[in-house]
Order: C-alpha cells, then sequence, then structure tokens
C-alpha cells in the first residue's frame, strides 16, 4: 500500500470515520480504520458493529491491497499538521508510515481480513431519495426519540414507505414527532423499518440540503445509504413499532393560534421557577389570553400572559415544559397552531405553514 | 408465656375484596366465577377471584391464561384500584374508631392491637365481630376476623371460618392450636420450605417444636429462628402503625431446578406481575426492580434496574426482565429459586407527584 494525499482531502473523511467509531471496544480491530484501495479509489471503513461508514477518495494509484490501523491516531496526525500538507503513505513490514515535511510516523496495523465488514448482499427493496429531504424528515423528528428506554423499539425512528409518502415517527412516550410528505422520487415500494437512535444521529450529521439523489437499499436486518461518495450502513431495531393512530382519532375541541416567539419566551422564562424534575407548566386558555404559570416545592411562582386569538371556554392543562420548548424551537413560523381534546390527552402542535410535521405533547397531572 | 400482659389482636381480612367489590358494584358478576386480573389473552395474573372462580381452583397469583383454561366461563375484568383504594380508606376509618394501633398489611387486611380497649367487656372477639358488621354495614362486603394474642396466631385464626366468619384462639388453647398446626400454614412457610420440612419429617407444629434453635438455623438459615419463635408461642412481633415498607417482593422456589431459559424467563415475569400487583394491593409506586437468582448450588445473585420515571405500567415488565436476565446465567446453569422484588418505593396516596402521561400506556 502506497499513496499521496493532500492533508485537506484526507482529514474530513476520517473524522466522519471516528464518529462512528466507539471509544472503548470489545474488539480491538474496530478501533481501527479500514484501508481499502482498488483502481485509483481508497475507500476509509469504521464501523461499531451497528453502524458502517464507508467513504471514498480519489487516488492516483490502481494498486489493490488493504490495512486497518488505529483511527484515532490517523486522525491526530493527519489533523495536527500543518494545512495542505502533503503526505505519503506507505505499508512496510506492517506498520503504516506517514510522512510529511519533515514529520514522520510508524503505526501499527492489524490485518485487513479479521475486519467485521457488514454483509450486506440481498437488499430486497431499492429506492431514490433527495438527501434534503431525509435530512429535513431527520432533523424534525429525532429529538423526540427516546434514550435507553426500556422500550428498547422507541430508542430509534420508525421510517415508513408508504403510498408514495415518506414518513417518519419518533417518541419517547411523552411526545411524539411526526413527519409525513409525498415522496418526489414516485414509486411503489410499502415498507418500514426502525433506525436505532446512534444510526439516526450519525446519519443525521453526514446528510445535507443537497438536491441529490442517495440510494436507499434495504435488507432484512439493515438499511445501506449511498450518497456524495459514502456508503452508511445501520442494523435496524427488529420490533414493531407501537401505535400512535389513536393520538389522531380524539375529537379535537379548538384551534388555537399562538404566536411562537411569544410563547416560547414566556416558557423560557416562566419554567425557571418550575418543579426542576418534572419541568411541569400550566397553560390556562381563556378569552384572548393564555396564562403559562410554574410553582415549584420552594412555594416559588412564576405566571406570564400571552395574547391569544381564542374565545372558547377556559381550559387548563399542564405539560412539561421542556417537551414545549423542543416542540415550539423545531417549528419555524412566526405562528403556531396548538390543538386541544382534554387535559388528559396529548395536545397536537404544528406549522400552519408546512404540514410535513407536527408535534404531540402528552400533558401532565400536576 | 412471660409474665408480660398478654395481647389481644385482631387480624381482619376482606373476603375476596377485589372481586368482591366488583360482584357488589356490578350486579351481573353475583355467584358467578369472577377474575379480577390479567386478562385471559394477556400475561397478566390473577389478582383475586371469587368464591365462585375458586371451586374451579383458580387462586391468585395464577397467570390468567391458566385460570382461562380451568373456567373458560369464568368473567375478567380489570383491577379498578382508585375504588379499592377507597373503599379501603372507609374500612380503616372504622378500624380507627377502636384504637390507634392499626397495622394495615394491605388494601385488605390489617392488625389491631385492642388490649387497652376497655370496650365490650374487654373482649377481642366482641369488638372483631362488631368491626365486621361495621364494614358489612358501610360497604356491603364481608371480612373475616382472627382473634388471639399474637399476629400469627390471628392471622391463621381469620382464615378459619373464612368467609364472613371469625375465629378465637385463646392463650389456653394456643400452644395446642400450633402443635396440630400442619406445618405449611405457618408464617413464611411456602409449598418449597413445606417440602423441605417433611423431607425432615416434620409435618406439625409439634414436630417442628422438636427441633433446636441451632438445627432450625443450620436448615434454613435466618427464618429458621424465625419458625422456631412462632413454633414456641414466642411471635412477639407489634402491630406498628406506620410501618414502612422498604421492600416488596415474591419468590418462588422449585422442587426440582429447572433448566430452560425461557421457562425462567416466563417465570420471572409472572413473579414481576405478582409483585407488581401486591405493590398495588400496598398502595406503592417503586423505582427500582431487582430479580434474584439462586442457582442450583445454592450460589444467589441479584440484578436490578432502575427507573426514574417510576414504574407504572406493568407492560414494561419483560422489557426490563429481557435486560435483567442477560445478566444472569440463566441459560446455562440450573436455577432452583427466582425472585422479584421492588424497592425505591413510594406511597400512591401521601405523595401525589406531578404524572407524565404516556401515549402508548394506560394511565
Amino acid at each position: 500500500m502506497k499513496f499521496k494525499i493532500n492533508r485537506e482531502v484526507f482529514l474530513l473523511p476520517l473524522q466522519k470515520i471516528v464518529n462512528v467509531i466507539e471509544k472503548r471496544q470489545t474488539m480491538p480491530i474496530l478501533s481501527n480504520i479500514l484501508l481499502k484501495m482498488n483502481a485509483e479509489v481508497l475507500t476509509l471503513t469504521g464501523s461499531d458493529l451497528e453502524i458502517q461508514l464507508i467513504v471514498e477518495l480519489s487516488i492516483d494509484n490502481t494498486e489493490v491491497s488493504e490495512i486497518t490501523v488505529p483511527a484515532r491516531k490517523i486522525l491526530d496526525i493527519i489533523r495536527l499538521l500543518p494545512a495542505e500538507s502533503q503526505i505519503d503513505i506507505q505499508l512496510d513490514n506492517a506498520k503504516l508510515k506517514i510522512v510529511s515535511g519533515r514529520s514522520r510516523f510508524s503505526l501499527t496495523t492489524l490485518e485487513a481480513v479479521n475486519y467485521p465488514e457488514f454483509d450486506e448482499k440481498n437488499p430486497h427493496t431499492t429506492m431514490l431519495l433527495p438527501i434534503s429531504q431525509l435530512n429535513k424528515a431527520l432533523n424534525k423528528t429525532l429529538f423526540c426519540m427516546a434514550n435507553q428506554d426500556v422500550r428498547y423499539y422507541l430508542n430509534g425512528i420508525l421510517v415508513t414507505i408508504s403510498n408514495q409518502q415518506l414518513k417518519l415517527v419518533a417518541s419517547d412516550g411523552h411526545r411524539l414527532a411526526l413527519f409525513n410528505e409525498p415522496l418526489t422520487e414516485a414509486n411503489d415500494i410499502e415498507t418500514s423499518f426502525i433506525i436505532p437512535r446512534k444510526g439516526v444521529i450519525e446519519l443525521s450529521r453526514l446528510l445535507s440540503d443537497s438536491d441529490q439523489l442517495l440510494s436507499l437499499q434495504l435488507a432484512i436486518s439493515h438499511v445501506r445509504l449511498d450518497f456524495e461518495r459514502l456508503s452508511f450502513s445501520v442494523k435496524l431495531i427488529d420490533a414493531k413499532y407501537p401505535d400512535f393512530s389513536k393520538v389522531f382519532q380524539q375529537d379535537f375541541k379548538s384551534v388555537i393560534p399562538v404566536n411562537r416567539k411569544d410563547f416560547k419566551d414566556a416558557l423560557t422564562r416562566v419554567s425557571i421557577l418550575s418543579n426542576e424534575k418534572f419541568k411541569g407548566v400550566s397553560l390556562n386558555f381563556s378569552d384572548s389570553t393564555l396564562k403559562v404559570a410554574a410553582y415549584n416545592p420552594d412555594h416559588e411562582e412564576a405566571e406570564e400572559n400571552v395574547t391569544i386569538d381564542y374565545s372558547g371556554e377556559a381550559f387548563v392543562i399542564a405539560f412539561n415544559a421542556q417537551y414545549l420548548l423542543d416542540a415550539v424551537s423545531n417549528l419555524e413560523s412566526d405562528l403556531i397552531h396548538i390543538s386541544l381534546s382534554s387535559n388528559m390527552s396529548a395536545c397536537v402542535i404544528e406549522d400552519p405553514m408546512d404540514a410535513s410535521y407536527q408535534y404531540i405533547v402528552m400533558p401532565m397531572r400536576l | 408465656m412471660s409474665t408480660e400482659l398478654l395481647r389481644k389482636i385482631i387480624h381482619i381480612d376482606m373476603d375476596a375484596f377485589f372481586a368482591a367489590v366488583e360482584q357488589r358494584d356490578f350486579p351481573q358478576y353475583r355467584n358467578k366465577p369472577l377474575i379480577v386480573g390479567g386478562l385471559p389473552n394477556s400475561r397478566g395474573v390473577v389478582a383475586t377471584c371469587s368464591y365462585e372462580a375458586r371451586a374451579f381452583g383458580i387462586h391468585s397469583v395464577m397467570p390468567s391464561s391458566k385460570a382461562y383454561r380451568l373456567c373458560p366461563s369464568a368473567i375478567f375484568v380489570k383491577p379498578r384500584f382508585a375504588v379499592y383504594r377507597a373503599v379501603s380508606e372507609q374500612i380503616r376509618e372504622i378500624f380507627r374508631e377502636y384504637t390507634d394501633l392499626v397495622e394495615p398489611a394491605s388494601l385488605d387486611e390489617a392488625y389491631l392491637d385492642v388490649t387497652t380497649v376497655q370496650d365490650f367487656q374487654q373482649s377481642a372477639t366482641l369488638i372483631a365481630q362488631d368491626i365486621t358488621q361495621k364494614i358489612k354495614q358501610r360497604t356491603q362486603l364481608t371480612a373475616s376476623a382472627g382473634i388471639s394474642y399474637n399476629k400469627f396466631l390471628a392471622k391463621i385464626a381469620s382464615d378459619i371460618n373464612k368467609p364472613n366468619g371469625f375465629y378465637t384462639i385463646t392463650p389456653e388453647q394456643g400452644p395446642t392450636f400450633i402443635k396440630q398446626l400442619p406445618i405449611g400454614k405457618f408464617h413464611g412457610i411456602g409449598r418449597a420450605t413445606e417440602k423441605k420440612m417433611h423431607a425432615l419429617g416434620i409435618h406439625t407444629g409439634k414436630e417442628l417444636t422438636m427441633l433446636s434453635k441451632e438445627q432450625l438455623q443450620s436448615h434454613f438459615g435466618k427464618t429458621g429462628l424465625h419458625y422456631f419463635h412462632i413454633a414456641n408461642n414466642q411471635d412477639n412481633r407489634p402491630v406498628r402503625p406506620h410501618r414502612l415498607t422498604k421492600s416488596v417482593g415474591v419468590e418462588q422456589t422449585f422442587s426440582k431446578d429447572i433448566s430452560d431459559p425461557i421457562l425462567i424467563e416466563q417465570t420471572i415475569n409472572r413473579l414481576f406481575l405478582a409483585a407488581f400487583a401486591k405493590l398495588q394491593t400496598k398502595e406503592l409506586t417503586a423505582m427500582t426492580v431487582t430479580i434474584k437468582v439462586k442457582y442450583e448450588n445454592f450460589e444467589q445473585i441479584t440484578r436490578s434496574k432502575t427507573i426514574l420515571d417510576r414504574i407504572t405500567d406493568p407492560s414494561l415488565g419483560p422489557y426490563i426482565i429481557a435486560e435483567l436476565t442477560k445478566k444472569t446465567a440463566i441459560s446455562q446453569r440450573k436455577v432452583r429459586l427466582l425472585g422479584v422484588t421492588f424497592s425505591s418505593l413510594e406511597s400512591t396516596i401521601t405523595s401525589p407527584r406531578p404524572k407524565q402521561l404516556d401515549l402508548f400506556q394506560l394511565n
């Protein structure tokens, strides 16, 4: 193995790969990065057995060879070399030699044959999707995923492709994010799968607002996405996602328009004096006024009035302020719509200018 | 007996409590086999069943699916704990009209120390009858009473003329009563210990008294000492009005070691539900679940998980248990005892806390 590379070309892919690699590994080879050369292409692979990321780079060498080297060490070396450095890399006697200017390094290696690459044959479904659409879908939902919930299927995002629609659902049981948009690349695929939390977070870091398409290949146990010379694979959560459709079958009393910034600021300030653990705030809807209030076990109280366009019956409901803030922060319009049915059932928060996503927050009993 | 003042203890136990409340509130359930607890197609267990259901061999802690097989015509209903709690509070109010020394053991039973009560010609038996009558008047439910001079005998006595009956074991009758008592009836002796006692040739209280403190301890450890005390008429446990429960658990020893990991996990799930039901009757919620596994060589391990939100929904059980059993050797080793215990308890009554409602759970 022998190639020349520019620091800037090499650095970004290395950083992406190292993000995937876990700091603590049970198998030593998993803390390594797999380097493969073939027909003027260098591929870098990193994995934690749940996620695998492959990045391709062009090089001036047709040699066919492969090796693994400690990921963090090679990243740190490349990162700390001066900008625009030219780097010579060569495998010599089971050591990877890195030479640039007056610096030289010799890294230990492990043989590539033992690297646990994903077995990615036989995808049963293949489709194209705009990178920007998946990016938006993930960004609008991922904050609602559960983290280390015993209901392990909630520690991820449900992706459903059905009826020419792309639908994503994330929920920790207390709140839920739903994204639903027509597919821009029409197909007749009907499928659904759960991407685990870490895979969602890594994938969202790699996606951008690009108009380019990505190719999604679904196999029984994993999904693979190819885009922009990257190939990202993740093992799926093998479980049935719970049914949440009942939430939408309830009888919503009224849709209340609320100024997003006013509401967000009121929530932020009032929640200072809410119970630290439960973050409970009460929302009191009455004629033209939404009163946001909180108190805590030290008998401190906060109250703020937001002017709203409402004239129905007075109504009180309590929520975890953080859940409302997360939802409100992810909406974009100046005005938001809040729909309520009872103070014991879910409320829906929507963006009147963008119907592609909505948030559901379950109330609290204070 | 020692020279100290003889106590007068009453044990009141509601008859088939949850089922009786349901039959009271829903006339269509009366005179029918009724099961309160998990539904037959669920993994739930029987919490309480009516006497009509007991005739089919159904009892509490039995998996609901098995109860269904024993009596397919039985009516299955989910428990309504809010109602049971309200009735329980009514009953406790009645108790407090007689004495402040009331120790509720769960929603449907309590111990009363009436040693110093002067009314009713100082007769604990008359007090007990008055209490059960008052319960019947105010709640239309029946209770059974046991009257004796310690908690162990009072509890046994309340079972003798159940339902809607009472029984008194006087200090004179006590020693003779204990001697004839089958070993399985003793406080803390379950089916597994009963078998072990039988293997040692002990079938009655009399045979139990023939063993020394040391012999019992060597066979049964710390609980051996407890057996020694109750067999020798020395149950001095006081009636404590404010006993704080630290943990609530259920465990099961197998007469034959089990090695099938699926069966083991199913059993732990059943014990989880049984312990959860117990938690509810004690009006508590827990934050920590601990499973206990004793392997065939008596080596014992525990594994626990804490859920900060508190464990309010038993349907989480299988997930918690799957996580905990992964940290045990049940797939490789034989097991002689399994247990599930809840701890980090908090009363559901005295500490109402904000409750976050969940999209996927029954709140």
